[in-house]
């Protein structure tokens, strides 16, 4: 049928036949039908073009014609983690290199009883219950306001879903240290993809800080991960994503968070890396009294795209929800942020306010801005606001009436301007780290 | 030290200064008075050199060098300081950070190596203790969340540690309690030296009891039209300031 519309076809759907097999033997045995169902979905939909309109300003015409072959294991050593920024921090690790589990990357230490961090295969049997309730159940938007069809690559992560990770921390625990779970693309084949999966649960008043890493040794690669998050009443989470993929890289992932009441969920979405890298982040907020968090500093230089798409539904009361995205583009580099606000009919008292920032140091540079806000309730104050623009001529002029010379000044500010949401990181280490490669980065 | 002669300012087609003259010299203090929107910042910010003015006319002598010709950051390492009327914030650079970064350009530019770090904290330490600021703020952003006498006190800080040759105040009193007045006031005369001068901007005699000037000068309608002793400051506080168009209406 593809022929007859000649349409090209669909790489990810050629090799899936002769690759399922293999996917099968990994993680847990109930992944498999699940594999089955999301290839027919993804199907539907393939690879987007710019006529789709969540994908209007992003070209993922690199899937379609840079032959990414399914990744391998490949040998990264304990001497490569020196080259990522957070590859030797101190936490509690979980590493993958190709989207296969590393345990030589990995953390052994003892855990907690009735703590799991790990994958999902070596989970203990009394939690596999717990995730099977929960897997695949929050990466979706079926029964939304005003639901999109973004949900393709949630599809096809799942349908080339092999090993995942899993955080559970039970009731009332907090875990002491910051976990890091850690994607290394390594490519062995001139263009390595891979699909991350990860599920993090946090039952009743748990505590945890994650820290999610995409990088590249070599080569490049097309990752395409999927996170779910649950927060059980009163639970806390600070989820920090890290994405400094090579230049060359594709990256599109999808972050769906649960939130029961009073729970509170903070988000730190970095992103320096990739050819094209797109994340859409969505938080269903279904409990009283939640605070949802959403903080991003993105840099892109040279031709980088960095799409940045987040959705907040607020479904329940007295919930406050807090978005800052700022973004810094230089030479040709384009950036993307779609911001969707929905406050359902009952969700009276909604407090959401939304920013969004992008500096452009070039006038190459591009920013396209959305927010979308849907108002179901009478009784909310959101708001938003969106600057894009160059650097603020009084703040200029202070430092330099200070005796800052005009070109380091000017590169103060940039780095302020992002170093502003790295400073809000908890976790010291990953901080500190991210503020040097932002140092970095910008010189 | 200055010499500003004939000096014409506009911003947006609007002449603002209209045709200033002032010496001030080494040892000395000088304050500025005038009412509101009378070209007072205006002067100071063309004599730190923001780019929103024009000058049209005339010229400014500083120490031998053409200020006007210089650009902002260099009038900085020649020695000149201005504290702002309303200091900028800038979240996301450190006051430390910021005030290194500050000392180590007007070093680099008068051809010095760098301060060390153990020196450069030392040196804060010093000037922090001095202007009773809080620790604490040091490692805050620049200005961000600070109280507006915080603000002023923070301008303050920084010229103590750049020990600049020439101190511009802008309206410096103006937010501060009795008791930061007095800091701030003490800061800036710790700075007093016969090779050092100061330009206070202010509106109430009060800040020229702690700062005592040795010319008052009032500037209406972008000139300065009297000058005189630290006495003039007391009669403008009793007279305001209808005493003086008058005089200037007579003449005229
Ligand atoms: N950037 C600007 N754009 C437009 N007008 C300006 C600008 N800066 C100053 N002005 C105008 O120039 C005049 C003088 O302003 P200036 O701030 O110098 O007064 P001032 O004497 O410092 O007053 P104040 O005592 O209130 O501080 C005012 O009418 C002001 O509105
Ligand atoms: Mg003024």
């Amino acid at each position: 049928m593809n022929s007859l519309l000649n349409t090209p076809t669909d790489p990810f759907v050629d090799g899936y036949a002769a690759i399922k097999p293999l996917l099968d033997i990994e993680g847990l045995p109930f992944f498999s039908s699940l594999r089955e169902q999301a290839i027919r979905s993804y199907q539907e939909f393939g690879i987007p073009t710019r006529r789709d309109e969540e994908f209007k300003y992003t070209s993922l015409r690199a899937l379609q014609e840079k032959k990414f072959k399914f990744g391998f294991g490949a040998n990264v050593d304990r001497e490569d983690l020196v080259n990522f920024t957070l590859g030797l921090i101190e936490a509690f690790t979980v590493s993958f290199v190709n989207g296969q589990y590393a345990p030589e990357l990995s953390s052994h230490d003892h855990l907690p009883k009735g703590t799991y961090v790990g994958t999902a295969s070596e989970a203990p049997t009394e939690l596999h219950g717990a995730i099977e309730a929960q897997f695949g159940k929050i990466a979706s938007l079926q029964g939304r306001l005003g639901s999109t069809n973004d949900e393709r690559f949630v599809a096809l992560n799942t349908a080339y879903l092999g090993e995942a990770a899993v955080v559970y921390i039970p009731k009332g625990k907090t875990f002491g240290q910051p976990i890091h779970l850690q994607y290394i693309t390594s490519d062995v084949s001139n263009g390595t993809y891979s699909t991350p999966r990860v599920l993090i649960i946090l039952e009743e008043n748990a505590e945890a800080k994650v820290i999610e890493s995409f990088v590249t040794l070599k080569g490049f690669g097309f990752t395409c991960p999927v996170t779910e998050v649950r927060l059980a009443a009163s639970a806390r989470l600070e989820h920090t994503r890290y994405q400094d993929e090579s230049l060359d890289s594709t990256h599109v992932s999808n972050t769906y968070i649960y939130q029961e009441t009073k729970s509170i969920y903070t988000s730190n979405n970095i992103n320096f890396g990739g050819e094209v890298a797109r994340n859409d982040i969505n938080a269903f907020v279904d409990g009283e009294y939640c605070e949802t968090w959403l903080n991003s500093a993105n840099v892109g230089l040279g031709n980088q795209v960095i799409d940045n798409h987040t959705r907040i539904d607020h479904a329940k009361p007295n919930c406050q929800s807090f978005e800052v995205y700022k973004t810094i583009l230089k030479d040709k580099a384009e950036g993307v942020f779609n911001g969707k606000i929905f406050v359902y009919e009952d969700a009276q008292k909604t407090d959401a306010k939304q920013t969004n920032q992008a500096i452009l140091l070039s006038p190459t540079a591009t920013m396209n801005t959305k927010p979308q806000l849907e108002i179901f309730a009478d009784d909310v104050k959101c708001t938003h606001g969106a600057t894009i623009g160059q650097l603020s001529e009084d703040a200029l002029f202070y430092l330099r009436a200070r005796g800052v010379e005009k070109s380091r000044a000017e590169s103060l500010l940039v780095y302020a301007f992002a170093a502003e949401v790295l400073e809000k990181i908890q976790v010291p280490a990953v901080k500190d780290a991210l503020e040097a490669r932002l140092f970095d980065k910008l010189a | 030290m200055l010499t500003i002669s004939n000096l014409h300012a506009s911003v947006e087609e609007k002449e603002i200064l209209r045709g200033v003259n002032l010496t001030v010299k080494a040892g000395e203090v000088h304050a500025i008075m005038g009412p509101n929107g009378s070209g007072k910042s205006t002067l100071a910010s063309v004599l730190a050199g923001k780019s929103d003015y024009d000058v049209t006319e005339g010229s400014v002598d500083f120490d031998g060098k053409d200020l006007l010709e210089l650009d902002p950051e260099e009038r900085a390492a020649e020695g000149l300081f201005l504290a702002f009327q309303y200091p900028v914030e800038i979240p996301g650079v450190t006051n430390t950070y910021f005030l290194r970064s500050a000392v180590n350009s007007i070093r680099k530019y008068r051809g010095q190596v760098d301060i060390s770090a153990k020196d450069f904290m030392a040196l804060v330490k010093v000037k922090a203790a001095m202007m009773e600021l809080d620790p604490s703020m040091l490692s805050r952003s620049v200005n961000e969340g600070f109280s507006g006498g915080e603000k002023k006190r923070n301008e303050i800080f920084q010229m103590a540690v750049l020990e600049p040759k020439l101190c511009v105040l802008d309206e410096t009193d103006s937010g501060l309690d009795i008791d930061a007045l007095k800091v701030v006031a003490n800061g800036v005369n710790a700075l007093r030296s016969p090779e050092r001068a100061t330009l206070v901007i202010t509106h109430y005699q009060r800040l020229l009891d702690y700062i005592v000037p040795d010319f008052v000068h009032v500037l209406v309608d972008g000139r300065i039209v009297k000058s005189g002793g630290k006495e003039l400051a007391f009669e403008l506080e009793a007279k305001g300031y209808d005493f003086i168009k008058e005089e200037l209406a007579a003449k005229a």
